[in-house]
């Protein structure tokens, strides 16, 4: 993630500033303006050694206690590379180590297995130096099991997630501690991809001896925690890594991630003190904690993203006035609210505010009910049909959004379905539109823009068949561009352009509803859904 | 001899039960909208990585060799794998097993004994005052709904007062009695009062049928002939219904292993079904059904046993 490491994105000045520090400190020898993360990671210093410290002093924390976390989303494996769904990048991120880690908010590049890298001038060619460090069975780490685990995340063919590693054309270990990466061409997201839930180091003899079928279900690790037990849709139990290279951690003697598909049910195990964290919790119940000295309510920054979706084919949305009208219709403002109890922000752009190059200057159209009925009067849609996809007959924004589209004269008919016929409908186009949200796995916007707003990436934008070649176009550009500030440019762009089209209609940014029971310290999820469940601690 | 053949009879009878189960669960789980590979690896998987695990579970051939293709494995102890978890769908249903055979025995013990008593006494009392209270209980009991009565039950019990656990089944069998004891009185509240309801009615017909009349008018005391004949005759008739109970209870399980977050086959089922996970909804379909099918013939051979105008 070449680049940004704060919201607003990087000045073009800063990144020179940062330029001259970073050939100061000679650490990335980059030709192109270097990763601004690798910079500040170079430039912390202090915290190069056990890869940063956690925000209590170390004479206050009490060590040891199982944190136990009711989720909704399950675990379905244990291997790295096999998923990308909620459950398994939050899980996966705590097990396996990758090369590079991120700083407190999720944008800065540290150290991680990798105690430095050098790239050469033409951002081609990338070596990292690995420190000592051991897998969960004592084993050292060395140089093969990284390749090892790069080809299999870039080469095997259940790969979930391997996009993003295709750049990379040869992955050669140089020494027992040193790996060198040659890309197929310059990739300004390369640097932050090897932080990528993904692309955790696994032991090469051991999945070698155990297939990958028996690694998956009993791994050995390299991040913080090992795997004592796994029970498929009920729990993981992890115990503190023995061998961990982060010296002194973790502070826990183990996490029990427990899954607990109910709302109601993980809201009433946090209040008994059978789970210490409980994951989405209602925005009413999270309301009420607020207000409680036993709760925390931390309120953390996701990269959740609610939005509109508008099927471009349509014959009602494939119409721009129409859907023009539809983004002028709503409350946007009022609705977030109602549903988030103010919780959220209103989003301005279709990326989500926390990835890197999101532009808040970005500005949708405003909320105009008047002028969204002429409009619609004027496309002679005035009682056109749409119908909205949903999950949950009672959906408050779906039901809301209903309401403020009959005002401008659209009627709106809600669709429920579950969770499997709402990828089906949505991914067979038969759908009209509908009230959802997606989040990014990692701080760099390129995968965020392919999922969501490029036409010939895979995706159909989020399936909604908007495609505008001038996106598809800027969004490879953006991928090549290693300059920060081009890359700015080329984002808020393709930003511009998506709200100009109504691609879909932002609706909000909300930060994850997780709620801790007070004795919970240090513990955040960062907005690529990575707990530091290594830092956190407990003293009940 | 002739109700041995009887019980073997239906015992061989669940053969083609089962198999014509099979085939519609088969169908129907694979009719529903949805793809599991999708709902697995997760949305954001190339459609690359769908297919190919699309491909190793065999998905992509037609609905009938699917079924053949399972039903050949299930033959050779094969239950297939589980799309959502990659583990083998007996071993994921035999870890699971427990807590529900526990849920579904201990519910109906406590409910059966609970009707019994309030049965007993209303019948007794028959519109007094008790009597009006229980079936009120009972009407009330019949209209609340299982999800909503657990919640009540665990935010009273085990968050406010916090005398039992909210969720969860327990390593020990103390522990594990703790944490079932809210699930059985959900149960309890729910399914006796259609044991009550019945047991007392057929309770205050026999009270007056010809046979207790005659008893009566032999001047046997009240209390040894409704003992001795009223009980055991209403018993009897009310046996089948026992049977319909435990079905019944074991359909709730879907609906309270996820209030109480027990680990059992209720909940593997109800997240199967959303998951799309063909095999482990297959798997749970043929086990739900024996269950329901031995439920109903331990019924059968118990009257059996204990009626003599059956056989």
């Amino acid at each position: 993630m070449a680049g940004s490491s704060s919201v607003p994105p990087v000045h073009p000045l800063i990144a020179v500033r940062l330029t001259r520090r970073q050939v100061l400190r000679g650490m990335v020898i980059a030709g192109a303006v270097p990763p601004l993360s690798a910079v500040l990671a170079a430039c912390g210093g202090e915290d190069e050694g056990d890869g940063g410290t956690p925000s209590t002093p170390p004479e206050e924390i009490v060590r040891g206690g199982v944190l136990k976390i009711a989720t909704p989303y399950a675990v379905s494996t244990l291997d790295p590379i096999k998923s990308v769904a909620a459950g398994d990048i939050e899980v996966l991120g705590q097990i396996y180590s990758r090369l590079t880690r991120r700083g407190p908010d999720g944008k800065e590049i540290l150290p991680g297995l990798a105690e430095g890298w050098e790239s050469s001038p033409d951002g081609l060619t990338w070596t990292f130096t690995l420190r000592e460090a051991a897998f969960s069975d004592g084993s050292t780490i060395t140089a093969d099991d990284v390749v090892f685990s790069y080809l299999r995340l870039r080469d095997q063919e259940d790969s979930a997630y391997g996009g993003a590693f295709q750049v990379i054309g040869d992955i050669v270990a140089l020494d027992p501690k040193n790996v060198q990466f040659t890309l197929k061409g310059p990739a300004a997201p390369f640097l932050g991809s090897t932080e990528q839930f993904n692309a955790g180091i696994v032991p090469k003899a051991v999945v070698g001896s155990m297939g990958d079928e028996g690694f998956a279900k009993a791994p050995v690790t390299s991040g913080g925690f090992g795997v004592q037990e796994w029970r498929p849709n009920e729990r993981l139990i992890l115990t503190a890594n023995t061998n961990y290279w982060r010296e002194g951690l973790p502070n826990l003697d183990g996490v029990e991630v427990i899954e607990v598909l109910r709302a109601p049910t993980r809201v009433s195990m946090l209040e008994a003190g059978e789970a210490d964290v409980a994951r989405d919790v209602p925005w009413a119940q999270v309301e009420q904690f607020k207000t409680r000295e036993d709760m925390i309510v931390p309120l953390d920054p996701s990269s959740v993203i609610y939005v509109i979706l508008l099927n471009h084919q349509d014959p009602v949305l494939s119409n721009i006035d129409v859907r023009k009208a539809m983004a002028m219709a709503l409350d946007r403002d009022g609705i977030t609210q109602a549903v988030t109890f103010g919780n959220a922000v209103t989003a301005n752009s279709l990326i989500p505010n926390t990835v890197d190059f999101y532009d808040p200057e970005a500005t949708p159209l405003p909320y105009d009910p008047e002028q969204a009925k002429a409009l619609i009067e004027s496309a002679g849609a005035t009682g056109a049909e749409i119908e909205f996809l949903t999950t949950q007959i009672d959906d408050p924004a779906t039901v809301l959004v209903q309401d403020q589209l009959k005002a401008i004269g659209l009627n709106v008919t809600i669709n429920q379905v579950d969770v499997g016929g709402w990828w089906d409908s949505v991914v067979g186009a038969n759908y009209g539109a509908a009230v959802t949200w997606w989040y990014n796995e990692v701080p760099d916007p390129d995968p965020a823009v392919r999922w969501a707003l490029c036409g010939e990436c895979g995706n159909s934008s989020f399936f909604t068949f908007y495609d505008n070649p001038e996106i598809d176009r800027l969004t490879e550009e953006a991928l090549h561009e290693t300059d920060p500030a081009g890359r700015e440019e080329l984002y808020h762009e393709i930003q511009r352009i998506a709200l100009e089209d109504v691609a879909q209609i932002p609706m909000w940014y909300q930060p994850y509803a997780n709620v801790y029971r007070s004795w919970v310290h240090d513990l955040k999820m960062n907005p690529a859904i990575q707990w530091n469940l290594d830092e956190a601690w407990m003293n009940p | 001899m002739r109700k041995t053949r009887l019980v073997l009879q239906r015992l061989w009878q669940m053969v083609p039960v089962l198999l014509a189960i099979s085939v519609v669960a088969f169908l129907l789980a694979q009719a529903i909208p949805g793809d599991p590979v999708r709902l697995i690896v997760g949305p954001r998987a190339s459609q690359e990585v769908i297919d190919t695990v699309r491909d190793r579970y065999g998905l992509d051939e037609p609905v009938f060799l699917q079924y053949f293709v399972y039903m050949g494995n299930l033959f050779q102890g094969d239950w297939g794998r589980s799309i959502a978890f990659r583990v083998p769908v007996l071993e994921l249903i035999t870890s699971r097993l427990t807590p529900t055979l526990c849920l579904l025995g201990g519910g109906l013990v406590l409910s059966t004994l609970v009707a019994l008593v309030l049965a007993i006494v209303a019948a007794r009392r028959q519109d007094g005052l008790i009597d009006q209270a229980i079936r009120l209980f009972a009407t009330i009991g019949l209209g609340m709904p299982v999800f909503w009565l657990g919640l009540v039950l665990s935010m009273l019990f085990a968050v406010r007062l916090g005398w039992l656990p909210a969720s969860g089944f327990g390593d020990t069998p103390v522990d594990n009695l703790r944490h079932l004891l809210l699930p059985w009185v959900t149960i309890t509240v729910v399914m006796a009062p259609i044991l009550v309801r019945n047991l007392r009615a057929t309770l205050i017909e026999r009270t007056h049928a010809d046979f207790v009349l005659a008893e009566r008018s032999k001047g046997m005391p009240e209390g040894a002939i409704f003992l001795r004949h009223v009980l055991p005759n209403s018993l009897l008739s009310n046996l089948s219904l026992l049977g319909v109970v435990a079905v019944y209870i074991l359909g709730i399980t879907v609906v309270i292993e996820p209030i109480f977050a027990i680990p059992g086959v209720g909940q593997l089922f109800l997240n199967s079904i959303i998951a799309r996970d063909y095999f482990v909804i297959q798997g749970l379909t043929l086990v739900f059904a024996l269950l329901t099918m031995v439920a109903t013939l331990a019924v059968d051979v118990l009257t059996l046993a204990v009626d003599p105008r059956v056989g």
